[in-house]
């Protein structure tokens, strides 16, 4: 019996293909657009040399040197172009350099917007001019020591980082869309219930008429839903790694076990609003896409410091919702070395699945119609 | 007018949807403008980047290091949470966090070069920006501990705070220059291009749905109506619908834009938009015309409209975009039609973006046509 209901429920729901468009090509295609949108993103906030233009009204020699040790080695600060004056101004108004930096006794810095780099240009011109003022104070003191002391900059920082994985911020709306593809799962569970509900369709009727025990059936069809959505998820999963290239950290393992539980949730969810909700097939869709896209907009799919914002004022609010459960399992996964927070995520979720697939039993058992 | 008619009454069944359409962009809208960047401010002003120190140390050298970091961070407090920390480090809350160890201000007076720990986004600008001005203070300090030995920690934090208390004299270009002042209206332009694509071809595909169907579409051609009228009064009433709906939501974008009305390039946003609704509504009538059942119009509408946005700009500013998705976008109205929108923003001309919105706007048109006719001419569907 399993074999037989297993069998032809996946076939149907193959050539069901407005079910596998959304359950599979469409997060496919919504994770090609945010590759193609997001793709510069990761870079907009990490450093690139700053073009400076240099005009030189007095000579300075003991600026320059210090200047030059800021535009050679591995990774110089800042790109030189020594020019006139007039040139300067063309230079900085096309915006091929962030400033001028004018030398004379003192420097000064010529800027047409206020940003970072400039800002960078100034603490840089700042530095030199009160190191200068330094060394004239230790030789009114005793010009002797000035003469033997060494005025390479010591570092007084070092970094400790606070996770070995990139700050990538692309990774939080793949996350985000993960859950929402295993979410969307949930319409394969809201038509399993469909299907065996002899109030909601003509197939159920006949089902419930048939010499079956009435779980069996349910928790045998629900299985070829669930074995088609993992494969699909495990599509879309190969699809970002293999194709876009999307890190998933070296726990690839935990990865698919993630999604196995999130798709359980995604399924249950289904059964659980398609048995609860009252009303025909069109209000339980829009439900259940209003539920998983308001969920994934808190889980921060649309904009990511939304997850933030709901962490910092609305913290209950994280673990009601079991999209974000979702991309924060994935999200804990990837960036946290202790799995405290990952385990609280899959409990969550398991909760959730348990609450879902119990209350959707608890409804559809032991049903008798008089008539339908 | 019995065609026209019909059409009428069957958007009006399905008013709800649409409803829910113009709801969504409303929110996003509301979302966006909560997001938006502060005021521009005139002349040079340092970046300030947030920043969480943790001490337990309250010395003059380490009040003279927060002292001097103010200039150019502001103070964050925070619990000394390591998820939370690293939260906002990810989501770009803060841009670094400073501890300084038990005994640092001992150890550095007596040289022996200590260190701080630092934890940063890696290779951030920010992060490059706080250590500057951090390592500036603490090596100014350094050299008047080599430099003037025996010197004790409140001359120490004078000398270096005096010091440091110089700066660069920094001059503007032109002064009255106004620096990144789009406006918010552009944005709420660009996000227009969303909602309308998608009420437009969702509107016009679910009419073309109804009278592509195989039994009606016999039936009305045994009307003695000719065929030329029946196209005509439907184009009418999707035209139409085109117009109330660009109408809408323009009028919702110039509320929310309404600080910006006495701007001069509000007639040119207006424009474009208009320009912009003509070339969606003709890939309406190409989109309906080309696929067959509800299922498959909403999920054609949803990619080619999200896909559309997202490659052009509506989402994600054409700034940030990688030039070869540019190019690919260019093959797509929506593109000229936000690339319009900034050059409106700037005041610059955006004839050139109008006329090939226009262009679009005829080929599609045609194209459509072309399919019509095949289709029409076809026995079954």
């Amino acid at each position: 019996m399993f074999r037989h209901i297993f069998a032809y429920r996946l076939k149907v729901l193959l050539r069901d293909k407005t079910m596998i468009f959304w359950t599979m090509i469409f997060p496919i295609a919504l994770a090609t657009f945010f590759n193609l949108a997001f793709g510069g993103l990761g870079e907009s906030g990490s450093f690139n040399v700053i073009d400076v233009a240099l005009v030189e009204t007095q000579p300075n020699p003991q600026f320059m040197s210090v200047l030059d040790m800021m535009t050679a080695g591995e990774t110089p600060l800042f790109a030189l172009q020594k020019v006139t004056a007039p040139r300067g101004e063309t230079l900085l108004a096309d915006g091929h350099v962030a400033g001028i930096i004018t030398v004379s006794e003192s420097m000064s810095l010529k800027v047409n917007q206020s940003g970072i780099r400039q800002s960078i240009l100034k603490v840089f011109l700042d530095r030199y001019a009160h190191t200068t003022r330094t060394a004239g104070r230790i030789a009114a003191e005793d010009p002797q020591v000035l003469m033997e002391m060494d005025f390479t900059p010591v570092v007084f920082t070092e970094e400790r980082p606070v996770s070995h994985a990139e700050m990538d911020i692309k990774l939080s709306y793949f996350y985000a869309l993960i859950a929402m593809a295993c979410f969307y799962g949930s319409f394969f569970g809201m038509e399993e219930v469909n299907l065996i509900q002899a109030n909601l369709s003509k197939r159920a009727a006949r089902l419930n008429m048939a010499p079956l025990h009435k779980l069996k059936a349910f928790l045998y069809s629900s299985l070829a839903s669930y074995s088609i959505l993992i494969v699909e998820m495990m599509l879309l999963m190969a699809y970002l790694v293999l194709i876009l290239k999307i890190d998933f950290g070296n726990q690839i393992g935990w990865v698919i076990f993630t999604i196995f539980v999130g798709s359980l949730t995604g399924i249950s969810f289904g059964g659980f609003i398609a048995s609860m909700v009252k009303g025909d097939e069109n209000v339980k869709t829009g439900l259940l896409i209003g539920a998983t896209m308001a969920g994934s907009f808190l889980a921060g799919m649309m904009f990511q410091n939304v997850k933030h914002l709901v962490q910092l004022k609305a913290p209950i609010l994280q673990y009601l919702n079991p999209v974000n459960l979702l991309a924060d399992a994935f999200y804990a996964l990837y960036f946290f070395n202790t799995c405290k927070r990952y385990l609280i995520n899959i409990a969550g979720l398991l909760v959730f699945a348990v609450v879902f697939a119990g209350s959707t039993y608890l409804v559809v058992r032991r049903r008798k119609y008089a008539s339908v | 007018m019995q065609v026209f008619k019909l059409c009428m009454k069957i958007f009006k069944k399905n008013l709800p949807v649409m409803t829910i359409y113009f709801g969504v962009f409303i929110i996003i809208s509301i979302i966006m403008m909560t997001n938006s960047r502060p005021a521009e401010q005139a002349g040079f002003i340092q970046s300030k980047v947030s920043i969480v120190v943790f001490s337990n140390e309250s010395s003059p050298l380490v009040d003279g290091m927060k002292e001097v970091l103010s200039d150019v961070a502001v103070f964050v407090e925070m619990e000394e949470d390591e998820t939370l920390i690293q939260d906002s480090l990810y989501f770009r809350r803060i841009a670094y966090v400073l501890r300084v160890p038990d005994g640092f201000t001992e150890d550095f007076l007596s040289g022996k070069e200590p260190k701080l720990a630092k934890t940063s986004v890696p290779g951030s600008t920010n992060g490059i920006y706080i250590d500057m001005r951090l390592e500036q203070y603490l090596n100014t300090a350094n050299l008047y501990v080599r430099g003037i030995p025996g010197i004790d920690a409140e001359t120490l934090n004078a000398y270096t705070l005096e010091d440091l208390d110089y700066e660069t004299p920094v001059e503007m270009q032109r002064a009255d220059q106004r620096f990144g002042v789009e406006g918010m209206m552009q944005y709420y332009f660009n996000y227009l291009a969303y909602t309308l694509m998608y009420v437009v071809i969702m509107g016009i595909s679910t009419i073309m749905l109804v009278f592509n169907d195989l039994n009606i579409k016999r039936r009305s051609s045994c009307a003695p109506i000719s065929p030329g009228k029946v196209t005509l009064q439907f184009y009418l009433a999707t035209l139409l619908f085109s117009l109330i709906s660009w109408f809408v939501l323009v009028s919702l974008s110039l509320v929310f834009s309404r600080n910006e009305l006495a701007g001069s390039n509000t007639p040119g946003f207006i424009i474009n938009s208009f320009v912009f609704a003509s070339s969606t509504t003709s890939i309406g009538f190409l989109i309906g015309n080309l696929v067959r059942g509800r299922e498959a119009i909403s999920a054609v509408a949803n990619v080619f409209t999200l896909g559309s946005c997202f490659i052009s700009g509506v989402f994600v500013p054409q700034a940030i975009l990688s030039d070869s998705v540019l190019k690919m976008a260019s093959l797509f109205p929506t593109f000229w039609y936000v690339s319009g929108n900034s050059q409106i923003a700037v005041s610059a001309d955006f004839t050139e973006s109008l006329i090939i919105q226009i262009g679009f706007a005829v080929a599609f048109f045609v194209l459509a046509l072309v399919v019509g006719k095949k289709k029409r001419m076809a026995i079954e569907n």
